[in-house]
């Protein structure tokens, strides 16, 4: 805890998580640095899912390190405390607070004291109300911010979780398939917004949608089996002989 | 016909002279009854005993069962009959005046006790001498010790023998001038028997005695007293084994629904009571049709519990639950609901008060292995449940029904687009498991109340099981029964049963904080496989 | 801002039903003449009160159940447990009247033999202490058991399984005599509170209007609380717990936070309800009396707190009749109405109020746009 060990903003080593004798996670390895776009590319059961798990604090893993700025400790710490160091995560599936409107789904994200009393006394001050108001015209929900969340579709509901995580404010932003079940028109808005987010953030994207991650135009890191197989650009990564192979399944 | 009384009359007029030429100690003895005193009565009693007289046997039994009736010197016994014969001649007698039966006092009552022993050590009858030999055995009767040395020798079953020994070896143990070597012995041969009596007389083996043999006893009742321990645990883990196979009984069924459906099931207990009814109602056919069958009943019931309950499982399946797939506090609400509408069904129909279910012949009694008293309806119970368990798993396992609930259990989903008919395998996983739990009802209107309210008593303690073993693993209800069933048991000698209740209770609740998916949830693959 | 509006429109119709409660049932039973219609016999007016402690009992569990998905099958063990420090107090103010007419014990501890006080007796004869205990009781239980159960995460049917098993272990404790809490018997024969007769009617007629204002008064609190940022956070943890909990809200301290504001309101009312029926007692820990609460909160509809006071009231109000008129039947009627509000009005009298209103206003919103559409059409 004393000096960082890595300059990296998010650093995981030889992580290992077994689920009844099956390795999930196998001794995997990766760094992602401030600012740093990083795209996750696997076929199924590669353990991208579990990487996030252990990147949150869903899951611990059985042995393995994995730092947060140098020097905060993942294994060792619940959800809701990860959620507060910076590490922000949408599910596969949109899951959004469908009772309550879009408007109060950022209120519940968006960066502030989260204990109970907090909570109870809470007031809107006018800057976040201003922010607010910025965020949704981010996320285009400006029209639908009295709405409640279940009544959006699909693709709005991608989005206003985009729009929670940036509430949230999050130094890291994990995001898991954000396209899935997407427009192509908002396909390629999705590819925007996220190249415009981590022009100030990190973020990890775990995305099946080849064209998707060839537009995002970053580096790729593809799992296999619970271990990093290939690393660098997506033309070098799907060049790789083992990569194809995995993928064909030869 | 009067001929064949005259020569009778004759007989017992020949007979009755003979003995009074031959006035010996019985004849001399019998007197002293009619004194009314209690020391008189306990010394005719050895007299008699000692006699060796033919109908010595009959005068102790006739005081010991008050028909020893005295009055002016003369002893009667009064017959089942009512009618009344004289105590020396055996020759019935009419009206004998003004009689009063022989008084008991605790005293006489074991020289009575004794006095039977000795004289029925040498009956031809194992049975009868196997008693006298354990009688002996309580008395101690220094007395007795010619008679049953006599009966060792002579004795060819082992057992008898076994008891003979033992009761001269506590003759001898309690003989002040007994000769210490036959002592030794006598503390060997009890400390073989190893029982609470034998304990008792070790125990009594003062310190003044001779040192060794005091101390061979002090360690032989060492021993025993562990060696009881050890049965008095055993005994315990049977208990908990016995309440373990009802808490498997009753939780089998609801260990299916559960665990296929994630349905809380709280009209479970009461597919139990339907169960318990079905066995009543059965009986009741027999008693008025056909008495012979009875010993049958609960066999007869068994397949009508299963079909009874079986079906009501499912028409609450198919009206109520299957609407409320993946809401399961709401299932648990209209299950609660649908319980108390079934209770007050049957209070209604067969009032509310307790109905009674006989229990066949061969249910009664109860087996005794060294310590232990197995009674044969908790072994039935035993035996019944833990063949239910493997009946089913074997239906899980080896038939398409079992396959398919195994698949649905597992992803409902993906057995839907494999082409299983989810609807209807749900339907009838509930119908099986509320079947089962009619089967329980079968078992428990043995040992419980057959009320309405029958069913309420378990469904706590059934979720208890199923939640502590791990939902949908059968492996994991029948450990979870067991532990419970034998933990409660042997919590309770020290916490007494409401408090011990309250541990387990207590225990379970923060077991299941600490696991939330039960004992089993997580090997569950393993343990099936 | 609709579903504010309508929402603070209930607030108004609630506080003001209580306020009408409050005064009209002590002038129909004190001033209006015994014979005339409107006439409220001094027997309904414990019976009333005891209705409205239902209601505050309700409202504690719909504020954990209908918004933070806490199905708790254990709230009669708080209502119990308020109940009885009320009814040591009330116990102790008996004094040397008792039939032993010890100046200290309470009677059955005459009976027992006790020769002292047990220590946690100490200081329930000043009504202060048993006030601050009426509700720390219960929230101390709910502590203790919320702390274990949410902190490792047990939900859903597991979480109900083990409040009931809570409650049902609470029920054989109390029925020991050993507990010092009068066994089998419970607490009764109380003869007043703060000095004044139990019996008589103004005592009644005071604990009724105290019961609606605290009433009242709870119901302000819940919906003070569900219309914070806490509330919704509360709303969150119930449609998806694991989503809030990445958003870095601690959700057990949460439900913490509210089971043990339900369990104290649930106190609450056992404390009220106790010297208005003037007995307690181990039955009032019993399982079925705790799921009875729960069909209160469903047939008024879960989640809008008025809802948990109206299903209370009506529930129980059948329940008298049915028990008078046809006693038999309560139990299937009772049964009858799980099965058929789960099945056919999940959202209890008043969810599915709000949406056969909320159809009509639409289709007449429908109506009146389409002869203007067809009108530019033209």
């Amino acid at each position: 805890m004393t000096a960082p060990i890595t300059p990296a903003l998010l650093y995981l080593d030889n992580i290992t998580v077994t689920f009844d004798g099956f390795r999930a996670l196998n001794a995997l390895s990766l760094a992602v640095d401030h600012a740093e776009m990083r795209a996750i590319i696997g076929p199924n059961g590669a353990g991208k899912t579990t990487m996030m798990d252990v990147i949150t604090g869903k899951t611990r893993p059985n042995q393995g390190t994995a730092l947060f700025e140098g020097s905060h400790d993942l294994t060792a710490l619940d959800e809701a405390a990860i959620a507060e160091l910076g590490i922000g995560r949408k599910f596969q599936t949109p899951t959004v607070f469908e009772m309550h409107s879009v408007e109060d789904n950022l209120l519940l994200a968006s960066r502030s004291r989260r204990g109970p009393f907090s909570t109870l006394f809470a007031r809107q001050t006018p800057r976040e109300r201003e922010r607010m108001d910025m965020l949704l015209d981010r996320v285009r929900l400006t029209a639908h911010r009295r709405r409640k969340a279940g009544e959006l579709s699909h693709g709005q509901k991608q989005w206003l979780e985009i729009g929670m995580l940036l509430a949230q404010e999050p130094k890291l932003l994990l995001i898991d398939e954000p396209a899935a079940g997407m427009t192509d028109q908002e396909t390629a808005d999705t590819v925007d917004l996220l190249r415009d987010i981590a022009t100030t953030k990190a973020v990890i994207v775990v995305e099946h949608d080849m064209t998707f991650v060839r537009d995002l135009g970053v580096k790729v890191t593809c799992l296999h089996e619970g271990s990093v197989l290939a690393e660098g650009p997506l033309d070098a990564v799907s060049a790789n002989e083992r990569v194809v192979e995995v993928y064909l399944g030869r | 016909m009067t001929s064949l009384r005259i020569l009778l009359r004759a007989i017992a007029l020949l007979t009755a002279m003979a003995a009074g030429a031959m006035a010996g100690p019985f004849e001399e003895a019998l007197p002293k009854f009619s004194a009314d005193s209690y020391s008189d009565t306990e010394a005719a009693i050895s007299a008699v005993a000692g006699s060796g007289h033919e109908r010595a046997l009959t005068v102790v039994e006739a005081l010991r069962d008050g028909r020893l009736l005295a009055g002016a010197g003369q002893v009667y016994i009064r017959e089942a009959s009512n009618g009344m014969i004289d105590a020396a001649t055996g020759e019935i007698v009419g009206g004998a005046g003004n009689l009063k039966p022989v008084r008991v006092n605790n005293r006489v009552r074991r020289a009575i006790e004794a006095a039977l022993g000795n004289l029925t050590l040498l009956s031809s009858d194992t049975r009868t001498r196997f008693n006298a030999a354990q009688a002996v055995f309580r008395s101690r009767d220094a007395s007795a010790l010619p008679v049953l040395e006599r009966a060792i020798a002579q004795e060819s079953d082992l057992r008898v023998r076994g008891a003979l020994e033992s009761a001269r070896a506590a003759v001898i143990l309690n003989k002040p001038d007994a000769p210490a070597v036959e002592k030794k012995i006598a503390v060997e041969i009890l400390s073989r028997r190893g029982d609470q009596d034998s304990l008792a007389l070790l125990s009594n083996v003062s310190a003044s005695s001779a040192p060794d043999l005091a101390k061979a006893a002090s360690d032989a009742a060492e021993g025993i007293r562990t060696r009881l321990a050890l049965w008095n645990a055993l005994q315990n883990v049977w208990y908990g084994v016995s309440l373990g196979s009802v808490l498997l009984l009753a939780a089998i069924g609801l260990a299916i629904t559960f665990g296929t459906m994630g349905v809380i099931n709280m009209a479970h207990g009461e597919m139990v009571m339907i169960g318990a009814y079905t066995t009543f109602m059965v009986q009741e056919v027999i008693r008025l049709h056909a008495p012979g069958l009875f010993d049958a009943s609960l066999f007869i019931a068994l397949p009508l519990a299963f079909l009874t309950a079986g079906a009501v499982g499912v028409l609450v399946e198919r009206c109520v639950i299957r609407f409320l797939y993946g809401r399961p506090l709401e299932t648990l609400l209209a299950t609660w609901g649908l319980s108390l509408i079934l209770q007050q069904a049957v209070r209604t129909v067969f009032g509310p008060t307790n109905r009674e279910v006989g229990t066949p012949g061969w249910m009664r009694g109860a087996l005794e292995i060294g310590g232990l008293s197995l009674t044969y309806n908790r072994l039935a119970i035993v035996v019944f449940a833990f063949s239910v368990f493997a009946i089913l798993l074997l239906v899980m396992r080896y038939t398409s029904l079992g396959l398919y609930v195994r698949a649905v259990t597992q992803n409902r989903r993906m057995a839907g687009s494999m082409g299983i008919r989810t609807n209807r395998i749900d339907a009838l996983a509930f119908g099986l498991g509320s079947g089962v739990a009619g089967i329980a009802g079968v078992a428990l209107s043995q040992i419980d109340n057959v009320s309405p309210n029958l069913g309420q008593g378990y469904i706590i303690d059934s979720f208890m099981v199923v939640v502590f073993g791990g939902v949908g693993n059968l492996w994991g209800t029948l450990i979870g029964a067991m532990t419970l069933g034998v933990a409660n048991k042997m919590l309770e000698p020290y916490a007494g049963a409401v408090l011990g209740k309250i541990v387990l209770l207590i225990t379970i609740i923060i077991f299941i904080q600490r696991r939330p998916r039960g004992l089993f949830a997580l090997k569950g693959r393993a343990v099936e496989a | 801002m609709r579903t504010r509006s309508v929402l603070d429109r209930q607030t108004i119709v609630v506080i003001g039903f209580l306020a009408g409660a409050a005064m009209l049932v002590p002038i129909f039973n004190g001033l209006v003449a015994q014979d005339s219609a409107l006439h409220v016999p001094d027997h309904l007016v414990p019976l009333l009160g005891k209705y409205l402690c239902f209601a505050l009992l309700a409202l504690s569990v719909d504020l954990i159940w209908g918004f933070c998905g806490i199905l708790s099958l254990g709230h009669g063990a708080f209502f119990a447990l308020g109940g009885y420090a009320m009814g040591m107090y009330l116990m102790r103010q008996v004094g040397s009247r008792g039939v032993y007419a010890h100046p200290v014990l309470p009677d059955f501890m005459v009976f027992l033999n006790w020769q002292e006080l047990p220590w946690f007796w100490y200081g329930s004869d000043i009504f202060p202490i048993a006030v601050l205990m009426v509700v720390l009781a219960p929230g101390i239980l709910a502590l203790a058991f919320g702390w274990f159960a949410f902190r490792s995460r047990v939900t859903g049917v597991y979480l109900s399984i083990i409040t009931q098993a809570m409650t049902f272990a609470l029920m054989l404790a109390f029925f020991r005599n050993d507990m010092g809490f009068g066994g089998n018997n419970g607490l009764t024969d109380f003869k007043d509170i703060l000095g004044f007769p139990l019996q008589a009617g103004s005592t009644r007629l005071v604990l009724f209007v105290v019961s609606a204002i605290a009433l009242g008064l709870g119901y302000l609190l819940c919906r003070w609380l569900v219309e914070s940022k806490f509330g919704k956070v509360l709303v969150a943890i119930r449609d998806a717990e694991n989503r809030t909990r990445f958003l870095g809200y601690r959700v057990e301290r949460y439900k913490l936070t509210v089971f043990i504001i339900s369990a104290m309101l649930a106190g609450l009312a056992g404390a009220l309800y106790v010297p208005q029926v003037g007995i307690i007692n181990p039955g009032e820990f019993a399982p079925e009396n705790s799921i009875e609460i729960v069909i209160w909160v469903a047939v008024g509809g879960r989640g809008t707190l008025a809802g948990a006071i109206l299903g209370a009231l009506v529930v129980n109000a059948g329940k008298t009749w049915f028990t008078g008129a046809l006693p038999e039947f309560w139990l299937f009627a009772l049964g009858g109405l799980f099965v058929f509000v789960t099945l056919l009005m999940p959202r209890g009298i008043l969810g599915t109020g709000q949406e056969l209103w909320d159809r009509m206003r639409q289709r007449s919103q429908l109506h009146q746009a389409a002869p203007a559409t067809s009108q530019a059409a033209e």
